[in-house]
């Protein structure tokens, strides 16, 4: 009887138990993704990057006693080892450094540069963009190297120990990761360096699994010992150099060895009365006060936020468009070619473009005619760039290209633009191709092949070839619907230095190519082959979005911003800081407000679409044509910012809610 | 007798207790199959890998219209949504949702049978991809899941209250087991 019992108690217990299963399934919650994106708030001093474990890195340095330079390059190394695709060793960047004691600013330019050989390189960008051939000498290390025996106090085996530690004991795999894998897992399959580390079974690692990357522990740890020469000299670079020249890259032993970082002095600007220190060239950081220096014509506080007011939006939106036409037109490495800093800089300058603004309606309507400016004339010495003309009618001075024809680079449509007065080329015809020949210059006698108007000089290599595609009617733009790659990060410690830090591979996991447990960049994809403007040259720099900045308030860091995503980082980053120093937002909110992008090579006015409807409606009356995003979307970029407050003596740490991030306080 | 009777019910119960896990009723569908995405996410791709890999006759479309089906006896509909994806197909959201309306409905009307699968995991789950997971999963007369996105029962709910079979599996990988079983 108690045995019958029992069996009726089990049998009972069993029914009841499936129904929970099978008859009430809902008993999970529907998960909301939540939007993050809270502020941390410290008294003594905040960390912010992309990754928790980066941003652990960064707290780990300043809880032994280092500064916000020790803390910053820690997280810069480990935020490679986490954020496999976003940056690490094989890549490059830029960082802007407070130091409160010597009340002084660096910026050091440790951004990918062209191989000595790089004329000798074989090279077809539609096919080679992301391969080892796109793959540019990396300077992760000199950078971070650099920096820390400048400016910090702790040693480069400490610092490197979290990055080492990731490495070869592995973290799960966030949701970021996870999808920019999923995105991308014909990718990681090209190489099996790569795809034996990221794939499983041919198939990518999932959200949560754990990402050991042996190889690359090794390759940390023989930096660790050995400093920078142990990348970029002995067994490391040579194994470097060799796999990546067996697969069709230009790199040698003397392109590792001589690869510097360069110190020099951030770009300055004011706007509004704070001080902003921002990227050198040939990064963006002249576009970051170009924008601001227009946009400081209007009283923006007094107009609304951008997100609630038409005037306010479409003011914005014209003058970041203007700003990227410049940017297309003019910036390039210093040390190749002549880029007229100083009048891009000038206030006169920027109110020029400010009156050039349409308040009612989108000038020209089609943004791709948006025309650069003349920023020669505000530059104390234009003569220093040859050929240029110091006077003349600044239209006549420019010929619309079809820039369909004229071809760009495959990341950023880059403008086509003969240089005013300076830099122009003799006319080369370009011949379509009807194989994957050299294309070699036609004498401009030969009228039957010659376009409509004057095209750029086509590059011809020495040895190698740069092989134009068959049409340049489409330019693939690689980054369309996504904007994660490459990262920020952002420091500041209880004595008052800060550190801005943007660093990237070029796109997601760069070439895709891995050697020495290093992702390798695709820097050689960031040049414009086919214009004068950022053209491939040995050992020069291609141009680039990153725009790390630093703003000072009564002499003190005050802000310290940036963010990845490709040509969104300006349009981002001026936001952000309209956002903080215009409408006085925490920076929190400053963080996830709505974002939107405006520029030249583009027929869409892009938004995030919490972009109120009336503003929306409001911006195609004025003749935009929109393109809507999600709501926080990582096209946008994912922004990590600490504002301290002066008053309380507060940081207030905001990672941004698109990426995966987080601020922690120490 | 009474406790053989109870011990076999209990039995079963328990065996029952792991059902949503087992696809019941685990059709057999046919070749060639026609591979699409909901969302355009490049999950698509890894569908027709495994495909490629079990030897089965499939054409992946990420794109896929209703003139695509012609050929097909099994529409496979891979959902998850990319903004890269949309990007690069040159659509918009609103453009993918009704493509893969159109889709469903043609494959309908000519009896075509459609399989779901969300090998993506929590990283293709909520916001907009849920829209897209949704449409496909009702659709469907079988769903392949990676139980990672399935930690909500999100797909559990769908199966149960469409009385649609699903299989939960670990990894993207062992989907190829219960592939070659319905195609095979």
């Amino acid at each position: 009887m108690m045995k019958t019992n029992r069996i009726k108690i089990l049998l009972i217990l069993s029914v009841l138990l499936l129904w929970v299963q099978v008859w009430n399934p809902q008993r999970g919650l529907a998960q909301q993704t939540e939007v993050t994106g809270k502020a941390a708030v410290s008294k003594e001093a905040m960390a912010t990057t992309a990754n928790p474990l980066a941003t652990q890195a960064a707290i780990d340095m300043l809880k032994k006693g280092g500064n916000a330079v020790d803390a910053a390059v820690a997280a810069a190394f480990a935020i490679g080892v986490v954020e496999p695709d976003g940056s690490g060793l094989g890549g490059g960047g830029g960082m802007v450094i407070y130091l409160a004691k010597e009340h002084k600013s660096v910026y050091i330019n440790y951004y990918q540069r062209a191989s000595a050989n790089i004329l000798s390189l074989n090279y077809v960008p539609q096919s080679d963009s992301r391969s080892a051939k796109a793959i540019l000498v990396p300077g992760t290390v000199a950078g971070l190297t650099t920096a820390l025996e400048k400016y910090g106090t702790l040693p480069l085996a400490t610092v490197l120990e979290p990055a080492i530690r990731y490495a070869r004991d592995g973290y799960p795999i966030d949701e970021t990761l996870a999808k920019i894998m999923l995105d991308n897992s014909d990718f990681l399959q090209k190489y099996p360096s790569t795809g034996s580390v990221y794939l499983h079974d041919g198939f990518p690692l999932m959200q949560g699994d754990t990402l050991r990357q042996m190889e690359l522990s090794h390759t940390l740890e023989t930096i660790a010992a050995k400093g920078r020469a142990g990348f970029y000299e002995g067994d490391v670079a040579q194994t470097i150099v060799n796999d990546v020249t067996s697969n069709g890259g230009m790199l040698t032993m003397d392109d590792m060895k001589n690869y510097q970082a360069v110190v020099t002095e951030p770009l300055h600007g004011t706007y509004r009365g704070y001080d902003i220190l921002t990227a050198n060239v040939p990064q963006s950081g002249v576009s970051i006060l170009e924008g601001l220096n227009i946009l400081e014509n209007a009283d923006l506080g007094k107009m609304g936020h951008f997100s609630t007011s038409v005037e306010t939006m479409h003011l914005m939106a014209e003058a970041i468009r203007r700003v990227y036409a410049d940017r297309s037109a003019f910036l390039d490495d210093p040390k190749f070619e002549s880029v007229p800093v100083q009048g891009l800089l000038s206030k006169a300058y920027a109110r020029i473009r400010y009156k050039d603004i349409d308040p009612s309606s989108v000038q020209p309507p089609d943004y791709r005619k948006t025309k650069a400016g003349n920023p020669f004339n505000f530059s104390n010495n234009p003569g220093s760039v040859p050929g240029v003309q110091q006077s003349g009618d600044i239209d006549s001075m420019w010929d619309d290209v079809d820039e369909e024809r004229a071809g760009s680079n495959l990341r950023e449509n880059d403008d086509v633009f003969n240089r005013w007065g300076g830099r122009k080329k003799k006319t080369v015809i370009a011949k379509p191709l009807a194989d994957s020949t050299s294309l070699k210059a036609v004498p401009p006698e030969d009228t039957s092949k010659k376009v409509e108007q004057e095209k750029p000089e086509v590059l011809l290599m020495d040895q190698g070839t740069i092989v134009q595609p068959k049409t340049m009617a489409k330019w693939v733009d690689m980054d369309a619907g996504e904007g994660g790659h490459t990262t920020h990060l952002s420091v500041m410690d209880k004595d008052g230095n800060a550190v801005s830090l943007t660093q990237t591979l070029g796109t997601f996991f760069g070439s895709g190519f891995t050697t020495e447990g290093v992702v390798m960049n695709c820097g050689m994809a960031n040049f414009s082959i086919t214009t004068a403007a950022n053209s491939v040259k040995p050992n020069k720099q291609p141009r680039s979005s990153i725009s790390p900045t630093i703003i000072l308030k009564n002499g003190k860091p005050y802000l310290t911003v940036g963010s990845p995503g490709a040509t969104r980082i300006v349009s981002t980053v001026i936001e952000l800081i309209v956002n903080v120093i215009d409408f006085k937002m925490p920076v929190d909110e400053a963080n996830k407000a709505p974002r939107f992008l405006c520029q030249k090579n583009d027929d869409f006015l892009s938004l995030e679409s919490r972009i109120s409807p009336e503003v929306q409606e409001g911006l195609k009356k004025k003749g935009h044509q929109l393109k809507l995003f999600g709501e926080y979307d990582l096209f946008f970029g994912g922004a990590q910012m600490i504002l301290y407050d002066q008053d309380t003596q507060t940081f207030y740490g905001s990672a941004d809610p698109r990426r995966g991030g987080v601020a922690i306080g120490d | 007798m009474k406790r053989i009777l109870y011990l076999t019910l209990f039995v079963s119960f328990i065996f029952a207790l792991g059902a949503p896990s087992f696809a019941q009723n685990k059709p057999k569908l046919s070749q060639p199959i026609l591979i699409t995405s909901a969302g355009q996410s490049a999950d698509v791709t890894l569908a027709g890998m495994l495909c490629k890999r079990l030897s089965l006759t499939a054409k992946t479309i990420p794109v896929a219209k209703a003139s695509d089906l012609d050929s097909a006896k099994t529409l496979i509909i891979v959902a998850g949504f990319s903004s890269k994806g949309l990007g690069a197909a040159g659509v918009s959201r609103e453009q993918e949702l009704n493509r893969v309306k159109d889709l469903i409905s043609a494959a309908k009307t000519k009896k075509i049978p459609i399989m779901f699968m969300h090998i993506g995991g929590k990283a293709r789950r909520g916001g907009e991809s849920d829209d897209f997971n949704k449409l496909a999963a009702e659709a469907s007369t079988y769903m392949l899941v990676v139980k990672q996105g399935d930690d909500d029962k999100f797909f559990s709910t769908i199966a149960s209250k469409g009385k649609i079979p699903i299989e939960l599996i670990d990894k993207i990988a062992d989907a190829a087991k219960p592939l070659g079983e319905i195609f095979k």
